[in-house]
Parts: structure tokens; C-alpha cells; sequence
């Protein structure tokens, strides 16, 4: 029984902790240039339904190195350009008898929907603004390396927490295995509910930044400008830049981290994302060996809750407040 | 032919009558109901002991999909549904393909329900407020009024120009034509299928948020105590939009609002699986929300229950969830979800939930329906109920094509037995044949 690699917040640590500590040793390997024990003939299919470079080229890397082979779907010239459905796609492509599919959609549990008719292993690759599991992995990965751990840190998701999957699952992984979580950016970029997500929002850089041991920059979407969520990128720019000035404020050797691409002088200046502190090489190389580690991992045996059935929803434990509480005191408020 | 339903509970709010007693159903007119009626020429007797005998339902909110969708439900297969679900008047509303908004249309409707292949319900049509639901020129209303009209309404559509639907009802005020509303305000729930809270938050699906229904109640309100206008607002779902409506009765609106069985039932958290069945409109909501609207189901500021029938095919449904169209399919499964979760709760007693179904409704749209008095209806509308049976809900035995029900596999208590339409339209199978006697 194989299992799928949907999202971050239905895993257990244990699951997370078998995945990074899988992509080590890959990375080990892979770095001292050992060949690897050949995986069994394996064929995965790549359907990626939104526009990716490097997610896509890092998952064929990992599947190279794990002697998989690889097969590709563009949406463009595919099925679904022909008014196919999704649902037979997928069906489509478990008859062709892929062993396992990558995939990347605009629509927030997307993956679900394909690991409920694929059969065999689904990664999400990014689904819409739900979850993108292995960025997060990467960059746990890339925190890890250089902070040793990962528990008791310090770690700021700086810009648009609401339309972000890297967000969602950053913080997710993050909470799991016991750092602090912040998200800081502007209200209208932030999540509805806060105590839905496990962490803390700032609505002002210097005050959630302080003493932050890695810093991660969400990519800002130019359409936000249009649905003028937020007025320009100048003021953006100016509320949530994060300069080499900025980074003073957090703790000394404190991460920058960019999930890509970037817009230089607008999430980052070019002095912070060139500088010593910046992982964001680091990030990229990483997410090969998290990547063949989902791919490794997904064949394994599964535990049974990463089924593509997800629990119902569950505010994270840290959180004081459930969804009821907040709106019940709204509506206190509401009735003054 | 004489039918006679002995020994049941009586319940007609139109005369605020709760007795045990029989009902008699004479060459398809009521003829007579007490505790003392004349059984003598009976052609068939059912033993209804135990049983509620009421006015035969009356939902105001059906999509029955034709002319155009007919791979979602047809005029004969969704009025097969509704006479299961205990229905004999339904009103369908306008966003079929093409609208409902010329005269043509209205009579191809009236001409279709009228078939001997479909369910023996009366259809009641809604026509459009405005030409192809666009929201900008009205629709002639008079026309339409003539050809068969109860209500016009834009449905899913909603209006967003207040003056288009300020000078829609103020030509409704002269028509005496009521006005139902879906209120929403589109600029708000622009991307989103979900209510903007806990689930948007968690699984990154586009909010819808509360204020966005509240707005347009709040308007919708304020235009129909302005203009005088007959306003029935659809299936509200947020405690504020109640509050709101409260309020517009206070001020003496004309104002009603129906409210559906997954809205008083269901919260937000049902979507966290991400199955499209729960993509509702307006979106479910919280706990909160529930137990406010139950407090206004009590207190009669909500006046009836609809279904919001909305059946899909299932391949329309089998979707990515920010895909897939809103509504669920509920004509069948109402009585059941109505009485497990408001009458076995001891929320409503039978003759105010009776009244939600079936006298208010009818009240509000000025149809000939929701009564037990003999020669108040066209023809004898009765529907028989067993509100003790326990069963489960299945959409793969229902009438109707949309197989798209939140309800699936909920255990329910209570059931349609008999519908009576004029004749007998709907026996269910559940229905102990000992309690039947046919006199030959």
C-alpha cells in the first residue's frame, strides 16, 4: 500500500522527520558521488497544470538521480486543453499505468481529487493557495542545515500569507516540529481567521521580525496590485521590504530564505538577497533531495493517515482561540 | 373514487388544527376531515395512526433545470422528486437556458408539468426580473405576470444596481408581483467558494464573506420598506442577515425569508474535505450562525423551508472544488433533515414545522396550497408523513438526476409515506402494506 504526499498539516512529525532525514542522506550520497542502490523500474508522470520551472526541473532531477523515469504532461497540449475533466485525466493516466503522479493545479485540493482516482501515490506539487509540501520540506531542510535545528527557533513568513500554499505549508511544517511561527504582512494579505494557521501575525515588519532566526519572503503576485489589496509596490516596498537594515533587527545569522522567483527590490533589496545570509541557493539545491525523498517515501508503507481523505479541520493546538470563540466574541463586539 | 386516511394526526395551520382524526379525498376534492367523518363508499382506506396528515408541501425554491440543463434534472424528473419529497406545489425558478424571461417560456413550463409523464405537482413559475438575468433591463413583467408568474426573481444572479432593482420594485408594488431575492454582493465573493473563516483560512479556498450577504439583505430591506414591495428573501445563512431581517419586519417591511435544511444543519467545517457536494450558496457558515438561525426558526422570523433543489450532474460535480457549481439536490430529502434536526429536537412542534413547509410559503406567493379546508384548493393536496420511521438517506434512490446531495448516508427520521395531488402521486415503499384496504 503506497501513500500520497498531499499536504503538511495531516502528516505526523515522525512523517516529517523520516522525509528530511531520507533527503540527508540522499544529499550525502549525492554530494560524495555515489551511485545510488537502484530503485526498481519506476515511470512517474509530471502533470503540471500551472506554469513552473523550477518544480518541475527539480522533481525530474530527483527522479534521475532515484533511476526513475519520467513522463511529462504540459496542460497546453494535453487532454485538458480538449475539454477533458480532470477526474479522467487522472484515470487516463492510471491506466497508462503510471506508478506514481507529481501535480500542480490552480485549484486548492486539486491533489485531493487526484489521489481519490489515481490509485497510486499523488505529491502535490503546489495546489492552488492550499499546500505545496516539498517547498516547505527544502526549506526545512535549508534551516536545518544551517541552524542545526529546527525546535525553539524563530522563523517570519514575510508578505502574502492569504494566497500563499508556500505559507501554509512553511508554517505547518515549522509548528510541527516546535519552532515559533510569525506571518507578517499587510491585513487584507493575511488570512481571514489567524487562529486557523499556527502562528502569530504582525502587521509591522520591525516588530515581527525581532530576534527571528531564519526570514522567509513570499513572492508578491502583481494581480494583488490589481484587486487592490494593496495600493502599489511602492508602498509595499516601503511597509515590507526586507533590507540589510531590517535584518539587524532580527537575531544574529539570521536566514533569508525566497521560495522564487524573485522580485528583486521589491520582497528583498539586492544587498540581503546576495548577501552572506542568504540561503536562497541553498533552498533550490535542497529541494532535489526532499523531492526524491517524497518520491522514495511515497512507495514505502504507508501510515494510514496520509491517505488522500484528510480529518476534519482542526485549529493547531497552540492556538488559545477556536473559530467559534473569535466569532463569538465578534459578535459581542457586533451587538455593542 | 373515495379515499379515506383514518386515524391520523391532523395538522393544518391554516386552521391551526392539531387532532387526531380521518381526511376524506372524494373525486379528487377534500370532502370532509374530523374525528367523525363518513367512511361509508370508501373505495380505499389507509390506517395513518401515528402518521401526520397535512397540507401537501409547497417548496419555493426548485431549479427544475429545463428548458436547457436537462443533463442536470428535467421538468418530469424533478417533479417525480418533489411529489417523494411530499411536495405537490413547487416554484421553479428562472435561470434556465435560455431564462425564463418572455411569456413563450412560461407557458412551455406550465405545458410540460402538465404532462401525464411528470410527477402530478403544480408548477409555479418564477420569472426573470431582468431580460437574461444581466441585472440591467427589466423583463415585461406584466406579460409574464399574465402568462402564469407567481414571483420574479434573478436567483443566482442577484441584482447589484440598486436603482435596476429599486424600479424593479416599484414596478412589482404595481403588478402586486412579489419579488424573490438571492442577496449577494458579488464584488465581495468575486473567486470564492467557501465562507470566508475557518476553512478559507486553513485550505487557501476563496472566502465568500458574511458581510457580502448582510449588505444586500440589509438593501434589499430597506427597498422593499421604501417601495412597499413584497420582498421574500432566499435562503438566508448568517445570523447578521436574520438580525437584519428581524429588524425590516420590526419597521414593517413586507418582508419574508426561507432558509434550507443544509444551512440549519451543516457548518463550514463540512467543506474541509474538500467535496464539492458542500459547495453551497450561500455558503454553510459556523456554529454560531446555527444556533441563531435555529433561535429564528422558532420565533417564525424565518417564515418557511425551502430545498434550493439544485441538481448537477455528477461530472459537473467531480470537480477541483473552486470548479464546481453551486447547490445541492434536496427536494427528496427535506421532510427527513427537517424533522431529525427541528421536530425530534423539539425546536418546532409539527404544526409550525407543517407551516414552514407547506400554509406559509403558499401564504407568501399567493398559491392555491397549504390548506386541509375542502374547497380551498384547486384539487385535494394532502401528503401523509410518518414521522417515526428511521431510514437513511441514499441519493441512488431518488427521482431525481442530480445525485449530488450533502444528505448521503445520514440517518433520518421521518418520511413522505403519501402524496395526494388531485389523486395519488407518490406511495413509498416503506409504507406497510397492511395499512392499505382496498374495498372491491
Amino acid at each position: 500500500m503506497s501513500r500520497n504526499l498531499l499536504d503538511i498539516r495531516t502528516l505526523e512529525p515522525q512523517d516529517i522527520h523520516d522525509l528530511l532525514k531520507l533527503a540527508q542522506n540522499f544529499k550525502t550520497q549525492i554530494r560524495a558521488g555515489q551511485t545510488l542502490t537502484q530503485s526498481p523500474q519506476r515511470v512517474v508522470g509530471l502533470l503540471f497544470f500551472e506554469g513552473s520551472t523550477r518544480t518541475r526541473v527539480s522533481f525530474e532531477q530527483a527522479a534521475n538521480y532515484l533511476g526513475y523515469r519520467v513522463s511529462n504532461f504540459a496542460s497546453g497540449g494535453s487532454s485538458m486543453s480538449k475539454g477533458e475533466t480532470l477526474k479522467d485525466t487522472i484515470l487516463t493516466l492510471k491506466y497508462e499505468r503510471l506508478d506514481a503522479l507529481v501535480m500542480r493545479h490552480r485549484s486548492s485540493g486539486a491533489a485531493h481529487l487526484a489521489a481519490q482516482y489515481f490509485g497510486g501515490p499523488v505529491l502535490n506539487a503546489g495546489d492552488g493557495q492550499h499546500e505545496h509540501p516539498t517547498q516547505a520540506l527544502g526549506d526545512a531542510l535549508t534551516i536545518l542545515e544551517h541552524k542545526g535545528r529546527i525546535e525553539g527557533l524563530r522563523v517570519a513568513i514575510v508578505g502574502d500569507v492569504r494566497h500563499s500554499r508556500v505559507a501554509r505549508s512553511n508554517a505547518w511544517l515549522l509548528h510541527k516540529l516546535g519552532a515559533e511561527v510569525r506571518f507578517i504582512g499587510p491585513r487584507a494579505l493575511m488570512p481571514v481567521n489567524m487562529s486557523m494557521l499556527p502562528g502569530t501575525a504582525f502587521f509591522d515588519l520591525e516588530a515581527g521580525i525581532e530576534g527571528a532566526d531564519a526570514v522567509i519572503c513570499l513572492r508578491l503576485q502583481r494581480e494583488r496590485m490589481q484587486d487592490g489589496q494593496i495600493s502599489s509596490v511602492k508602498e509595499y516596498t516601503r511597509l515590507y521590504q526586507v533590507t540589510r537594515s531590517v535584518l539587524r533587527i532580527a537575531a544574529p545569522q539570521c536566514l533569508l530564505m525566497h521560495p522564487g522567483p524573485i522580485n528583486r527590490g521589491v520582497e528583498v533589496d539586492d544587498a540581503s538577497a546576495d548577501g552572506d545570509s542568504s540561503a536562497i541557493h541553498d533552498q533550490i539545491e535542497n529541494g532535489i533531495y526532499v523531492r526524491m525523498a517524497g518520491l522514495h517515501w511515497v512507495f514505502q508503507e504507508g501510515s494510514p493517515q496520509a491517505k488522500a481523505k484528510t480529518t476534519s479541520i482542526a485549529a493547531p493546538k497552540r492556538s488559545p482561540k477556536s473559530a467559534r470563540t473569535v466569532l463569538k466574541a465578534a459578535q459581542g463586539k457586533a451587538k455593542k | 373514487m373515495k379515499t379515506v386516511l383514518r386515524n391520523g394526526r391532523l395538522l393544518d395551520p391554516s386552521q391551526e388544527l392539531d387532532i387526531i382524526g380521518s381526511l376524506v379525498i372524494e373525486d379528487d376534492q377534500i370532502s370532509d376531515f374530523g374525528d367523525d367523518v363518513d367512511e361509508e363508499g370508501a373505495d380505499e382506506i389507509y390506517d395513518c395512526q401515528g402518521m401526520w396528515i397535512c397540507p401537501g408541501l409547497v417548496d419555493p425554491h426548485v431549479h427544475l433545470r429545463e428548458p436547457g440543463e436537462d443533463q442536470k434534472e428535467t421538468i418530469r424528473s424533478g417533479t417525480q422528486a418533489a411529489a417523494a419529497g411530499g411536495y405537490t406545489t413547487i416554484c421553479c425558478m428562472p435561470n434556465t437556458s435560455p431564462p425564463l424571461d418572455s411569456p413563450s417560456l412560461i407557458d412551455y413550463i406550465l405545458d410540460q408539468s402538465a404532462s401525464p409523464e411528470a410527477g402530478g405537482v403544480f408548477v409555479a413559475p418564477v420569472g426573470a426580473l431582468t431580460v437574461g438575468l444581466r441585472g440591467d433591463q427589466l423583463t415585461d413583467l406584466a406579460a409574464l405576470k399574465r402568462a402564469g408568474i407567481v414571483a420574479a426573481s434573478d436567483d443566482g444572479h442577484p441584482i447589484q444596481n440598486s436603482l435596476v432593482m429599486s424600479r424593479a420594485m416599484e414596478f412589482c408594488v404595481q403588478l402586486d408581483l412579489p419579488i424573490m431575492a438571492h442577496c449577494e454582493d458579488t464584488t465581495l465573493t468575486a473567486g470564492g467558494s467557501v465562507n470566508d473563516g475557518a476553512v478559507s483560512s486553513m485550505l487557501g479556498l476563496g472566502g465568500m464573506p458574511r458581510s457580502a450577504e448582510e449588505i444586500m439583505v440589509m438593501r434589499n430591506c430597506l427597498l422593499s420598506l421604501h417601495t412597499g414591495c413584497q420582498l421574500h428573501v432566499m435562503r438566508v445563512s448568517t445570523w447578521g442577515a436574520v438580525e437584519m431581517i428581524r429588524q425590516a419586519k420590526y419597521l414593517g417591511a413586507p418582508v419574508s425569508c426561507e432558509i434550507t435544511p443544509q444551512h440549519f444543519i451543516l457548518t463550514e467545517e463540512a467543506c474541509a474535505d474538500f467535496n464539492p457536494v458542500f459547495k453551497t450558496l450561500p455558503p454553510l457558515r459556523t456554529q454560531l450562525d446555527l444556533d441563531i438561525l435555529h433561535q429564528a426558526l422558532a420565533d417564525n422570523t424565518i417564515d418557511c423551508i425551502s430545498s434550493d433543489h439544485s441538481p448537477h450532474a455528477m461530472y459537473e460535480v467531480q470537480v477541483p472544488f473552486d470548479e464546481a457549481p453551486f447547490g445541492m439536490s434536496g427536494l427528496e430529502s427535506v421532510v427527513g433533515a427537517t424533522l431529525t434536526a427541528l421536530v425530534h429536537t423539539g425546536l418546532l412542534s409539527p404544526l409550525e414545522a407543517i407551516r414552514k413547509l407547506s400554509t406559509k410559503p403558499a401564504e407568501i406567493l399567493r398559491l392555491e396550497a397549504g390548506s386541509l379546508k375542502p374547497g380551498e384548493t384547486p384539487v385535494a393536496q394532502v401528503t401523509v408523513i410518518d414521522p417515526n420511521v428511521e431510514w437513511t438517506f441514499d441519493v441512488n434512490k431518488t427521482f431525481s438526476k442530480g445525485k449530488n446531495n450533502a444528505f448521503h448516508g445520514m440517518a433520518f427520521k421521518g418520511k413522505t409515506m403519501l402524496t395526494f395531488c388531485g389523486s395519488e402521486i407518490y406511495r413509498d415503499a416503506l409504507l406497510d402494506s397492511k395499512r392499505y384496504a382496498s374495498i372491491l
